[in-house]
């Protein structure tokens, strides 16, 4: 099918095409291969990807809307395509930023010489509800506080920035394997002549990442999966991961604490539990220290993680790493830290706590996106150019309100690709997830999961809100 | 093996058993509709909602004599036994709970068996009987019992003989000596109250432990309630008989390990020996047959409850050492 109404803006960059309409290098091979096929092969391709998802159960459920059941996330059967050294730049630029995350996270639990060295404001560490106090004073073997992230990243005609930090419990690796498998299964020809880089061993990465951080003088540990339990969103990674894993998915009731060790139940007796990696948010994670109404967590897991004798990946309290208001200081924290430029550049960000921040955003509602610092998945958020003035009102009085709790960015011209809508090329925009890992080493698989805006024009590439994703294709040197 | 786990896998393989015996049931009634005389009718009905120990929709008139209007009924009884989630024992509802527990151990289980359950419960999920009624019913029964066969064929095929394989086997077997009895107790009860049964509503019963064949093979094409009983009970050779079943799950037992409490996991192992023996030894000699099924049945939910506490709920028991592994 031809590419011949597919609509090239310069206002975006493509990830397909030159402003003139001839594909880029690296997207020769594809473009040729997608020309070829009829716009009936097309469909029934992307009908067999669909139908391999809905088959197989990878399904996500949206919060609020329960009665929905169980969705199966969008998957564009076309590609979006990086070269090489567009991925290693990339790569570097991840590397680096996890490193000085996880230096920050060490610092800021322990010495603050951070803060005492003026880099970052107290108040801003202070007034992040993600700082756990009670994480004070602790280390992480090999400094590894964050092991796995996902950030989130845009492309614009300037380039890629990193739009998000996900440091907490990202998901979407699931997605990521699942769409390659179903893409390249539909794409035989143009995937082996391509040489894609692997991304499917990210199970075996994981799992090294995680017995790196086995306690000390344990040297075959046994791993578990911490679930919330199959009604969570991302149910289907868990269980996807613990099975890439060979490790026991568990719920806080399979677990017991006792005597500073943490044990699950299995049909033989207890059996102790070495490394966990926790797919539960820090608050549910132990009732005894945070939300005591938890039912998720296990009793006395953070007094086992204190002593040493079990190591939960991420560690609590990451998440004051990827607020946003924190984000605004990445640049610095890498200076600070690595005596390093940043390799990715941050979004501009307005900090509403500040006076002028404040004042900017206030100012410019209209032609900004407004965000809450502890917000995730898309919610919360004014996109000042989709807003009415009314929306606009609202939201003013909120941040004026508790100024402290958002930041302002520019609207952001995403990247578009070309995606199969309604039997047709049409661009949409994207950003990219990829997966970072560290244990005693950085890990990334080459590629990530792309998400995409599907409603024409939307910036909005949340899963939870009508996203959907595609396939990246990480090409070799 | 996580205790959890083992407890779905255990679950999955209750409720597909338990989805295939709701099948044949109705599988056979929904051919009985089309030219079986109406006392036959009704007391499929009855043995049906006597086996799952349930009310049907608008009360016990509702499968009296049937006359045209009853045909009326006869569609809310076979919607609700098949397809209303409300009722916990409709086909719907047991692959449903089948799925969910599928759905936490997928990890457990091999792709094959999870894909055969989730196609097939994507597939009936959004089907109404509308769909089916005018069109062929009976064909629709057909074809759900040959995908939850499959579902087996594909567990023997393709699961890892690990713990989790063994929890599946007891699950299945379990199930079928509990459902199993409950058909055997309900037929002699009907029996009981309504006098002599018809020799067709033997052949059914015969029908749905698939032991049809092998009944006229062993003895005739005449029906004899007690010779049929005792094929059902203690001929081995039936894939489904309560016997069999029950060695089966005495040998499935006996794979698994202790368990963390050694006087549980014992009393289970001995309380599956006497149900074995109840079967084998007393079966043939005791006039009060009635009272050998009760029995069966009762040990039959006390062995669930021993083996839930044996591996899945076990009492947690002073202080681990540290260096357990």
């Amino acid at each position: 099918m031809e590419f011949q109404k597919y609509e090239i803006e310069p206002s975006f960059y493509d990830e397909m095409f030159h402003g003139d309409g001839s594909p880029r290098q690296h997207c020769v091979e594809l473009h040729a291969t997608l020309s070829d096929l009829t716009g009936l092969e097309l469909s029934t391709m992307q009908e067999r990807v669909t139908r391999s998802f809905y088959n197989e159960g990878i399904t996500f459920i949206v919060y609020g809307n329960e009665a929905a059941g169980e969705r199966i996330i969008p998957i564009d059967c076309v590609p979006r395509v990086l070269a090489n050294a567009e991925w290693r730049h990339i790569e570097t630029g991840l590397d680096q930023r996890l490193r000085a995350l996880n230096l920050f996270l060490q610092d800021v639990y322990n010495e603050a010489r951070i803060i005492a060295d003026g880099v970052i404001p107290t108040d801003v560490i202070r007034d992040c509800p993600q700082y756990r106090i009670e994480m004070r004073g602790l280390s992480a073997l090999h400094g590894a506080w964050v092991a796995v992230c996902g950030t989130d990243l845009v492309r614009t005609n300037d380039g890629f920035r990193v739009l998000e930090d996900n440091l907490r419990v990202p998901s979407g690796v699931s997605y990521m394997i699942a769409t390659r498998k179903a893409v390249k299964a539909n794409l035989r020809g143009v995937y082996r002549r391509s040489n894609v880089l692997d991304v499917e061993h990210y199970g075996k990465l994981l799992l090294s990442t995680l017995r790196d951080l086995a306690p000390p003088g344990v040297t075959d540990p046994t791993i578990a999966l911490l679930t919330p339990g199959v009604y969570n969103s991302a149910f289907y990674e868990h269980m996807f991961l613990a099975r890439e894993l060979d490790a026991e998915l568990v719920e806080g009731r399979d677990l017991i604490v006792n005597d500073g060790y943490v044990y699950m139940r299995t049909t033989s007796g207890l059996r102790r539990v070495d490394v966990i990696y926790r797919r539960v948010d820090d608050d549910f994670i132990d009732p005894l220290v945070f939300r005591p109404d938890s039912y998720l967590g296990v009793p006395g897991l953070l007094h086992a993680y204190r002593l040493g004798n079990v190591t939960l990946a991420n560690a609590p309290g990451t998440g004051v790493a990827d607020d946003k208001s924190v984000y605004a200081y990445v640049p610095d924290i890498i200076r600070y830290y690595l005596r390093e430029e940043p390799i990715l550049a941050n979004v501009d960000t307005n900090l509403c706590r500040q006076p002028e921040g404040l004042e900017y955003t206030l100012d410019n509602l209209a032609d900004l996106v407004v965000k809450e610092v502890g917000g995730s998945g898309g919610y919360g958020m004014l996109i000042g150019p989709h807003s009415t003035a009314e929306e606009r009102q609202d939201y003013a009085k909120q941040i004026q309100a508790n100024p402290k709790n958002y930041i302002s960015q520019p609207v952001l011209d995403l990247s578009r690709a070309p995606c199969l809508i309604d039997d047709q090329f049409e661009p949409r925009h994207v950003d990219l997830r990829p997966f970072v890992l560290r244990g005693n080493e950085t890990r990334i698989v080459p590629g990530g999961l792309c998400r995409i805006a599907l409603k024409r024009g939307s910036l909005v590439v949340n899963s939870s809100q009508g996203g959907g994703a595609k396939d990246i294709w990480v090409l070799p040197d | 093996m996580l205790s959890n786990s083992a407890n779905g896998i255990y679950w999955m393989a209750r409720y597909m058993e338990r989805a295939s015996y709701m099948c044949r049931l109705l599988h056979i009634q929904s051919e009985a509709l089309v030219d079986r005389p109406v006392s036959e009718i009704q007391f499929g009905w009855r043995r049906i909602y006597a086996a799952i120990n349930r009310n049907p929709l608008g009360g016990v008139q509702a499968v009296g004599p049937l006359d045209d209007y009853n045909l009326v009924d006869a569609y809310l009884l076979t919607d609700e036994l098949t397809f209303v989630r409300d009722n916990p024992e409709s086909i719907l509802s047991c692959l449903e709970r089948g799925r969910e527990n599928a759905r936490q151990i997928r990890h457990c289980v091999s792709d094959q068996m999870w894909t055969a359950l989730n196609t097939e419960f994507l597939r009936i999920r959004d089907v109404k009987l509308t769909d089916i009624w005018l069109a062929s019913p009976s064909s629709f029964y057909e074809e759900l019992l040959a995908a939850i066969d499959r579902f087996s064929g594909v567990a023997t095929a393709t699961m890892y003989r690990d713990e989790g394989w063994h929890f599946f086997r007891v699950g299945q077997f379990i199930e079928r000596v509990q459902f199993g009895c409950s058909l055997l107790l309900t037929q002699k009860m009907i029996e009981n109250q309504t006098g002599e049964l018809a020799e067709a509503s033997w052949r059914s019963l015969l029908k749905i432990f698939h032991a049809s064949g092998a009944y006229d093979r062993t003895y005739s094409i005449e029906i004899q309630p007690d010779l049929v009983l005792d094929l059902l009970v203690t001929d081995r050779r039936i894939p489904e008989s309560l016997l069999r079943s029950v060695d089966r799950t005495t040998q499935e037992l006996s794979s698994l390990g202790d368990g963390p409490d050694t006087a549980t996991s014992g009393a289970l192992r001995r309380l599956a020996g006497r149900l074995g023996a109840l079967l084998r030894y007393d079966w043939p000699d005791r006039d009060d047959r009635d009272e050998v099924l009760r029995q069966v049945l009762q040990y039959s939910r006390q062995l669930d409850n021993l083996l839930s506490k044996t591996y899945f709920n076990y009492a947690f028991q002073g202080v681990p050492r540290s260096d357990i592994r």
